[in-house]
């Protein structure tokens, strides 16, 4: 007697698990179509190369691609709203996500031959679009007036430009922004950090906040490439010379070592919430958790950050001297370069940034208004305390901003990560701040060859 | 494997068509009866071929390219082999996800099945209420790769988490498991150990199908539980076992979904988890270094085959196929 003992177990088992799979086979078929479908299409647009010079009034129907949270898309698609109201030929094909995911998002939709007209990207990664030709020059516009930059800050528009081609058109300015806990520490007696500042004083500082408050005083920001950024400036370096790296394994040694001795001072969380900081969204930075009395962000995202929780918060520059910050591009828009619509794209970029009701509407979501006439506007106008406040700041900042540096270069993304990985590394305990940079140095090398 | 390709003519493999068609004779019947079964393949056929083959094979052409996802195919620099070169001579990081890998594999794999069959040999008494458990031993498994419940799994391992309350109930300082690197890849693996449940139905099943004279003999002869287990049990249940193994095997080095959810896509808290199949998205996706990434998966796809082609001819030393004939 023997029911074939586990050959019969096994052949619903087996069936059991290989029917899905033909299935979800179909499934990718279907996407893959989808995916594919548009490829074509979009390669024959390619072709055709009808840019623009048709009837003015035939339908348009433009894709457009952002990050952000809930209350920008609000205010975009109430814009564009607009844009459509004065444009009645022209409807938007709306795609937005939250930051986490977006850039591999348009890689894949750049990938597939479904790019977005009209896209919204950062400095970290407009070098690697503009490097690689997927980013439409848009000096021949500016020349022309029909992308009027005109009430821009010159270094503004300027921070678009890589290898002297305008790549993206900044959607609104901003800076390194030194957010703290005001709350915490009017409850504690504790002074409120000024800008000016030294490191040196930012970091005692914090220990006393420790000390007194049990709420560490400051968040490292050794993994901070905007906080090394603005340190090496006032060393007189730069993140970038060229194609080449602007620092020196010496320079992110001392860098490491000052967040060292912070650190065994008690100026700072352990490195696994320090590690929290570093890999979290503004949302949950620690200024607003709770874990630690400052957090390094941008300016802009105050209102972000004050809507996450109840207590006050105050924004400064960044330690030391503050003229190595600049009018930051906080985000750009740029066209595809291949995109059959990319005059009507132009145009929604000019409106969005240079129409009064557009940008008054927008607000200060995406930076300061890049139009300084629009931002008077905006400024005088705005109710909402978190955006007023962060509007003082960058006026205040903007009579000491030093001259912009070059746009960040491709592999300027790997670099990032790769900052993130040493600092931690020396955070944990794991390496010296001199291995650490080491290693850093190296792989920066690599990444940018 | 080897099971599921033994013939059984009750599934119409090849084998029953030829035989059922030699009996009606003419080979222009034959002839339609295989076009209707490729027209009834087909549309799996097209997704093999659109979806599976050609990407296969544009991948195997891109790993020998310079290719950034973001201009077209035609325009990658071929690079010969300069991208194997690379991930073997020259990329630290490569192989320190391969070791991530294997040593994730290598601890997961066989405690999640040692764990399988233990509570699979609980089960498998006519307890009351035992399907109850069944079921609930097999929930987790059916929440399997998904995102949700790796985002609850970091907050259950946070410092302030979930199981760090528990173990103050007892005095026990927890630490930040999630985010200390030194704990982070293992906080992974007990998420892996705890979705045990697909291979545990799998064990159940094949333990079902023992046949219980076996156990009456071997108890006659004064074999006590243990050697029940160890003489009775365990070489009926190899092929099962062998099955579990390799099927778990690739799926423990293909992890993906907990170590990004986990890591928020880097791999950190410095790297301690980051998986191969991770590794290789970040370099293709966010390092926009697609070239370089499927030579990855290529070598990823040889490694697994030639782990699988160990397992199966190692498989004859222990694997027991015999339906008693031969005993």
């Amino acid at each position: 007697m023997h029911p074939a003992t586990p050959p019969t177990t096994d052949a619903p088992v087996g069936r059991a698990h290989r029917t899905p799979l033909p299935r979800r086979r179909l499934l990718r078929g279907l996407l893959a179509a989808a995916v594919a479908a548009p490829l074509m299409f979009g390669a024959a647009a390619c072709g055709d190369d009808g840019s623009g010079a048709a009837d003015p009034n035939a339908p348009v129907k433009l894709s457009i691609f952002w990050w952000g949270g809930d209350a920008r898309a609000k205010l975009t698609e109430d814009a564009l709203a607009l844009y459509t109201k004065k444009h009645p030929n022209v409807t938007f094909e709306k795609t937005w996500q939250a930051n986490q995911g977006y850039f591999d998002k348009l890689a894949t939709l750049t990938a597939g031959g479904n790019p977005p007209d009209l896209f919204q990207i950062d400095d970290n990664y407009l070098a690697e679009y503009a490097a690689r030709n997927t980013t439409l020059d848009l000096t021949s516009y500016q020349k022309s007036g029909k992308l009027d930059t005109s009430k821009f800050p010159e270094s503004l528009w300027q921070y678009g430009v890589v290898d002297g081609k305008l790549a993206g058109l900044a959607a609104g300015e901003n800076t390194q922004g030194l957010v703290y806990n005001k709350t915490l520490l009017t409850k504690n007696n504790l002074p409120e950090p000024t800008t000016g500042m030294s490191w040196e004083a930012h970091i005692a500082w914090a220990e006393q906040v420790t000390a007194k408050t049990k709420v560490p005083g400051t968040q490292d920001p050794s993994a901070d490439y905007k906080a090394f950024w603005v340190w090496l400036r006032q060393q007189g370096k730069d993140l970038y010379k060229g194609k080449e790296l602007g620092f020196t394994a010496e320079d992110v040694t001392a860098w490491f070592d000052l967040w060292k001795g912070a650190r065994d001072r008690k100026a700072t969380p352990s490195a696994d919430i320090i590690h929290e900081g570093n890999s979290s969204d503004v949302t949950k930075q620690l200024v607003v958790t709770g874990k630690s009395a400052t957090s390094w962000v941008w300016a802009n995202q105050m209102p972000d950050l004050k809507k996450n929780t109840k207590d006050e918060l105050g924004v400064i520059a960044y330690p030391g001297d503050p003229s190595a910050q600049w009018a930051r591009a906080s985000m750009y828009w740029s066209v595809f370069k291949g995109s059959k619509n990319r005059d009507v794209a132009v145009d929604v970029i000019n409106f969005l940034n240079n129409d009064q009701e557009a940008v008054t509407l927008l607000g200060t979501d995406r930076g300061l208004p890049s139009n300084l006439d629009l931002r008077r506007v905006v400024s005088d106008n705005t109710t909402d305390p978190a955006m007023k406040q962060s509007i003082a700041v960058e006026a205040e900042l903007t009579q000491k901003f030093g001259p912009s540096p070059q746009v960040p270069i491709k592999g300027h993304s790997k670099v990032k990560s790769e900052l993130i990985k040493a600092a931690e590394n020396a955070q944990y305990g794991r390496a010296t701040p001199a291995e650490a940079a080491a290693q850093f140095v190296e792989a920066c090398k690599s990444a940018i060859a | 494997m080897a099971l599921t390709t033994a013939p059984d003519p009750t599934r119409g493999g090849p084998g029953s068509v030829r035989a059922h068609t030699r009996r009606r004779g003419p080979g222009r019947i034959r002839h339609s009866e295989g076009l209707a079964g490729y027209v009834f393949l087909s549309p799996w056929l097209i997704g093999l071929m659109g979806i599976t083959a050609v990407p296969m094979l544009l991948s195997l052409y891109l790993s020998f390219t310079d290719y950034d996802i973001l201009t077209p195919f035609s325009e990658a620099q071929w690079v010969g082999w300069a991208n194997y070169e690379r991930m073997f001579t020259a990329d630290p990081s490569y192989w320190h996800a391969v070791r991530v890998t294997l040593t994730f594999a290598l601890i997961a794999v066989p405690l999640k099945l040692a764990a399988a069959l233990g509570v699979a040999l609980l089960l498998n008494r006519a307890w009351r209420g035992v399907g109850l458990f069944r079921g609930l031993f097999y929930l987790p498994s059916l929440l399997g790769g998904s995102v949700a419940l790796a985002i609850v799994w970091v907050n259950m391992f946070n410092r302030d988490g979930a199981f760090n309350s528990l173990l103050g109930l007892f005095g026990i300082t927890g630490k930040p498991w999630v985010n200390d690197p030194d704990w982070a890849l293992e906080t992974l693996m007990v998420l892996a150990i705890w979705q045990f449940g697909a291979p545990m139905v799998i064990f159940l099943a094949g333990l079902k199908q023992v046949p219980t004279e076996l156990y009456e003999a071997a108890s006659v002869d004064g074999a006590g539980r243990w050697r029940q287990f160890r003489n009775v049990t365990l070489p009926m249940l190899s092929p099962v076992i062998f099955f579990n193994l390799v099927l778990e095997t690739i799926n423990g080095f293909q992890g993906f979904t907990a170590a990004f959810v986990l890591s928020n896509g880097t791999g950190g808290p410095v790297d301690s988890t980051l998986m191969y199949t991770l590794n290789l998205y970040i370099t293709g996706f966010t390092d926009l270094d697609m070239g370089y990434a499927s030579a990855m998966a290529w070598v990823f796809l040889l490694a697994i085959a030639v782990i699988t082609a160990i397992f199966f001819s190692t498989g004859r030393f222990w694997v027991h196929y015999s339906d008693g004939e031969d005993r």
